[in-house]
């Protein structure tokens, strides 16, 4: 359990969305703010009871609970981040941090990665975006709505990477 | 407010047909989640875990008189939203506000029907694994096994004290998460933000408000298609058969819909006009997963909340069946 989700953790930055997040991150301080829920997540999943608000406490405390956390990764790969994350103040450096770890990723972390991803499917194997109108007719219909309300509603609108490229085009901007 | 002792009083009234103790006790929290779900104004920030991704979104949800507004607004990458009310959908998304095609009419009360927990006890082994906190809320915890390979597990942390839903995974055999959402910030009740129902009225939605008549909305009408699947797995049942719009098509859409009370597979028959190259191939996002498949004249497309190789099945068996 605890290897699939740093796992999981570290995959959702081990593409090309790490600069996409950085960047974000430098300018909008909502976004900061959802960072720092974002590491709640992970408190919530791993131990329920030891949630804090204060960033860089849970970024030093990560890093203490480290061995259990991170046992596929190499020591130095460990030394590395231990050092980063303990001089982290609760800002973009703490974003560096987790960046860098995903940097880091080792190679035995990659093909157990790469196990949960075949174990699933192929990650190249996403439904497309045209695909949604079909997700959405299904959606209506589906238990998961009754029981998890709108939430699951939000894997109905997918977007691409490409789409994530600021291409907005002023003249086709409408009222929002 | 307490509502769960109300709630238990009214609900258990409604089960029908439980046998152990735990296995009803289980079905009860369910219902209580599904009423909680659409009776309870709550907001609050969640975050839905699928194959590589996490994203985090904003959910607010409110409930009046007989009506009920929702609103979902992503907080990662490009802005997304989702706006419902009394079963009409709007979609935001590539900077433009859109009408979803929607079913209206859906029942709001049982939430769950009858017949979907009779499945659920058919297909799935149900018990609670105790209490857990979510979001700083207490949670009880139930798991919704499957009797066979064929669906995903389900597993749930229902608020003690409301009876909102506050986090729920699909696993798959091998005990991966195909999907995952949790609340990270919950406001249960109290002072709600509504400003926002009639900002989007303003906001374009087509000159229509919400608050105004919607746009009339085609309604499927329920049919005999014909079709069939012969390969459904045990304790899927035909919950709807359909002939419907949908966005983006010129003709109508034949949706058949089964469910086996936790999870439902949507089979789509429409005429082949594309004339695309698709490559015939399975498709994943967290739980759901898709297939098409182009037979003779008509494009076949199944998607529902099971395994990759139960979609396969059931796909490889649809066949015409009528005059």
């Amino acid at each position: 359990m605890k290897h699939k989700i740093s796992a999981l953790m570290d995959g959702e930055l081990f593409e090309d969305d790490v600069g996409v997040v950085l960047d974000q991150l430098k300018r909008d301080p909502a976004t900061r703010k959802n960072w720092a829920a974002y590491h709640l997540i992970g408190d919530v999943l791993r131990q329920p009871d030891h949630i804090h608000s204060d960033l860089s406490a849970k970024v030093r405390e990560r890093m203490q609970d480290e061995p259990t956390m991170l046992a596929p990764r190499s020591y130095s790969v460990r030394q590395k981040m231990r050092t980063i994350a303990l001089s982290a103040a609760a800002s973009l450096s703490a974003v560096g941090v987790v960046a860098w770890m995903s940097l880091q990723i080792s190679p035995e972390v990659a093909p157990q990665m790469a196990m949960q991803q075949t174990a699933l499917r192929p990650v190249s194997m996403q439904i497309q975006p045209k695909s949604d109108d079909y997700l959405i007719a299904h959606q209506e219909f589906s238990p998961s709505a009754d029981v998890n309300g709108g939430a699951s509603y939000i894997r109905t609108v997918s977007y691409s990477i490409d789409e994530t490229t600021h291409n907005k085009n002023p003249s086709e901007k409408q009222a929002k | 407010m307490r509502l769960s002792i109300a709630l238990f009083g009214v609900l258990l009234a409604v089960v029908e047909n439980v046998h152990a103790e735990d296995r009803s006790v289980s079905l009860d929290w369910l219902e209580v989640a599904a009423f909680a779900g659409h009776q309870t104004n709550y907001s609050g920030i969640f975050v839905y875990q699928y194959d590589n991704h996490v994203e985090t979104s904003n959910i607010i949800h409110v409930s009046e008189a007989d009506s009920e507004f929702e609103k979902l607004e992503s907080l990662d990458g490009p802005k997304r939203e989702i706006i419902r009310h009394d079963g009409q959908v709007w979609s935001y998304t590539n900077h433009k506000m859109v009408q979803m095609e929607s079913q209206q009419g859906r029942g709001r009360f049982p939430f769950l029907l009858p017949e979907q927990l009779s499945a659920l006890n058919a297909s799935y082994q149900a018990k609670q694994l105790g209490v857990e906190r979510v979001a700083g809320y207490d949670a009880q915890v139930i798991l919704f096994q499957p009797k066979d390979n064929l669906r995903y597990t389900h597993k749930m942390w229902v608020h003690t004290d409301s009876g909102l839903l506050l986090k729920a995974a699909v696993l798959t055999e091998k005990n991966h998460v195909a999907e995952q959402y949790a609340f990270t910030q919950l406001q249960i009740g109290g002072q709600i933000d509504r400003s926002w129902i009639k900002l989007s009225a303003s906001a374009g939605l087509q000159g229509k408000g919400l608050s105004q008549t919607p746009i009339a909305v085609k309604n499927g009408e329920t049919i005999n298609s014909g079709w069939v699947a012969d390969m459904l797995p045990t304790g899927f049942n035909k919950t709807m058969e359909i002939l419907r719009t949908m966005r983006g098509k010129h003709g109508p859409v034949t949706q058949i819909v089964y469910s086996d009370g936790l999870s439902a597979i949507s089979i789509f028959i429409e005429a082949n006009d594309r004339d695309e190259d698709d490559v015939d191939g399975l498709s994943s996002r967290g739980a759901l997963n898709l297939s098409h498949k182009v037979k003779d004249k008509y494009l076949i497309t199944v998607v529902g909340e099971v395994p990759p190789h139960t979609v396969m099945q059931v796909l490889d068996s649809v066949r015409y069946n009528g005059k």
